[in-house]
């Protein structure tokens, strides 16, 4: 119990706002993309990923490698071949369409006018075929359409299926109100099983059925018989109130229009759930996974907005430990560059000082917990920084030559300009230059030495860190 | 009696002039005897001080040469005075020496033994007794 409301606890605010957004995102590429077959492309990828991430968990090295792969291939697919798809979905949308906005569907058309002139050609004997998309594009499917663009009447229908109509023998697509396109060549079922008396008309509607979500109405010349096909499954229409059901039932169009939207908003609901449900479960997966980590983090301590004159001497600690928690993946992919703790000096003043290391002084990335901070308080010996000016003296070492004596030695510059702490630099009045070795020394000369500076002390900006001692050289008496 | 009259006149002229001219005359040499001060003439490190002079001057001093001096010449020195040979090792005081300096100029030398020990750098303040610097000399101890 303890345990849950501990991991209740660990949920930021920042946590709720990161599972909303991305529900809502999901949720908007649902609602732009209703009904293409982009949507179902994408939850393909969704699918590979979540079984790449099981394999991953169960330690299946190749299948996750494999999926890992398959995954990344298929959204490039997705982008190369439904790019089309994508441009079309939100072309001519605004960013109020994009980002709040519901596309309204076509008004429903008038399904007892094309009931109507369906059995009227049918009592004819007018051969047609009408073409009522689904869901998914039937680009690709169907070829050489000449776009119509006109509205659906009785007489347009009649018209364009009369024998003497150059595209009468084409399919006629209709969207909503509109005749889209005529003339449209479909591609023809191959089943053995279908009825002899079946006509190429026939196998036409039934071939686009099997291979899209369209319903498809035919009329035979021969025998006056109305026919409606759908995913590859065909149905006698006997009385234009069959076909008008048919249509309707298609088209998602309810006699009962408040039924309809009331539908309609159940759906959006159901998609606005299960896009929080879903990002939960992989927010919950990814930062709570079940293979839940305790690590510890060794980490730097950075001293924040220390007064440029003060000098810290010594701390009782320069790194601490951090007891971190979180799920393997976030833990695993934890840098230690991601992890910092920062110390505020700002209220340093000069001798020692006791800070101690909160929370708020922790910066972890999202997701990772802090569980302990050790130690939990940093001792530091703080001293004011000033500036000296202090002679240089050369440091010789080894063995001169015993026949020779330097007798005059000469620095510059003779001073130099040091910052340190204040107590360092009372304790000394000279500054030493690195050891200089006689064995290489024979004759009068000049070089350039480094100056051997404490720990706790610089040369000031503006001083140099050699200096140039020129020495004289002479033979002993 | 003219001429004594002149005489006369010429005396007291004379007189007056050395009571104007002798109190100033006077406080000019009093005033040049207390201007003079202890000055630190010469001073030098060396290996050995012969004949009241420094042999070998020279700024590294290895152990095997046993001792290290420090000569300093005072001149003038106005008054009997003691001066400090201030011996130091890396910025850490060693030893003190007070020597006394004597009019009109006076040459003294300090020393130290050389031992292990004593290797790295070194520096001798040479001060009067109020501590006032008259000159640091460096030098290093090497093997």
């Amino acid at each position: 119990m303890n345990s849950f409301w501990e991991f209740l606890s660990g949920i930021r605010w920042q946590d709720f706002v990161d599972i909303l957004l991305n529900s809502y995102i999901i949720f908007r590429l649902y609602v732009l993309l209703r009904g293409t077959t982009i949507l179902y492309m994408l939850m393909g990828v969704a699918l590979l990923w979540f079984f790449q991430r099981i394999a991953v968990s169960l330690g299946l090295i190749v299948t996750s490698w494999l999926s890992q792969g398959l995954t990344a291939v298929a959204a490039l697919i997705v982008v190369i071949i439904f790019g089309g798809e994508i441009r079309a979905a939100f072309r001519g949308k605004g960013l109020k369409a994009v980002f709040w906005g519901f596309p309204k569907h076509n008004p429903p058309s008038s399904v007892e006018v094309i009931a109507d002139a369906v059995f009227d050609m049918a009592q004819k004997h007018t051969g047609s075929l009408i073409v009522f998309p689904g869901k998914k594009s039937l680009k690709g499917v169907v070829q050489n359409g000449i776009i119509w663009n006109g509205e659906v009447s009785k007489e347009m229908i009649i018209s364009i299926f009369w024998h003497n109509n150059p595209v009468h023998d084409g399919a006629a697509i209709l969207d909503g109100n509109q005749i889209t396109e005529v003339g449209t060549i479909l591609p023809l079922s191959q089943r053995m099983d279908l009825p002899k008396y079946y006509g190429t008309r026939h196998r036409a509607a039934i071939g686009l059925s099997e291979s899209s979500d369209a319903l498809v109405v035919a009329t035979s010349e021969e025998r006056g018989v109305v026919i409606a096909a759908k995913e590859g499954e065909v149905k006698v229409m006997h009385k234009r109130s069959d076909l008008a059901n048919r249509l309707r039932e298609h088209l998602g169009i309810s006699v009962n229009r408040p039924h309809f939207w009331a539908k309609e908003r159940l759906l959006l609901t159901a998609a606005g759930v299960l896009s929080v449900l879903l990002v939960t479960g992989v927010w919950f997966s990814l930062t709570r996974g079940w293979n839940s980590l305790l690590i510890t983090m060794e980490t730097p301590i950075e001293y924040t907005n220390r007064d440029s004159r003060l000098e810290i001497l010594s701390t009782s600690a320069n790194t601490v430990r951090l007891h971190l928690s979180g799920s393997y993946i976030l833990l695993k992919s934890l840098r230690p560059d991601q992890v910092r703790v920062q110390l505020n000096l700002e209220p340093a003043k000069p001798g020692q000082n006791v800070f101690s290391i909160t929370r708020n002084q922790v910066s972890v990335p999202p997701g990772i917990i802090l569980s302990k901070v050790e130690p939990s308080t940093v001792e530091m010996e703080i001293d004011l920084s000033v500036t000296r000016t202090l002679p240089v003296q050369a440091d010789w070492k080894g063995e001169l030559a015993r026949d020779l004596l330097i007798t005059d030695v000469k620095l510059s510059p003779q001073t130099v300009k040091v910052v340190g702490s204040s107590r360092e630099l009372e304790k000394i009045s000279t500054i030493y230059t690195q050891k200089i070795p006689l064995e290489d020394v024979d004759k009068s000369g000049t070089r350039s030495v480094p100056l051997a500076l404490g720990r706790q002390i610089s040369v000031a900006t503006d001083t140099p860190r050699q200096v140039t001692v020129s020495y004289k050289v002479e033979p002993r008496k | 009696m003219q001429r004594i009259m002149k005489r006369m006149t010429f005396l007291l002229l004379c007189f007056l002039l050395s009571l104007i001219l002798s109190p100033t005359w006077g406080q000019e040499v009093a005033q040049e005897v207390t201007k003079e001060k202890l000055t630190l003439y010469h001073s030098v490190m060396c290996e050995d001080v012969q004949d009241r002079k420094p042999f070998n001057p020279t700024v590294v001093f290895p152990i095997s040469r046993g001792k290290a001096y420090c000569y300093t010449l005072f001149e003038p020195v106005p008054v009997k005075t003691y001066i400090y040979h201030n011996w130091y090792r890396r910025d850490v005081l060693s030893f003190t020496i007070r020597l006394q300096v004597q009019p009109p100029s006076w040459a003294t030398y300090s020393n130290i033994q050389l031992r292990e020990s004593d290797r790295g750098p070194w520096r001798v303040e040479i001060t009067d007794a109020e501590g006032n610097t008259f000159q640091t000399l460096r030098f290093s101890v090497t093997e």
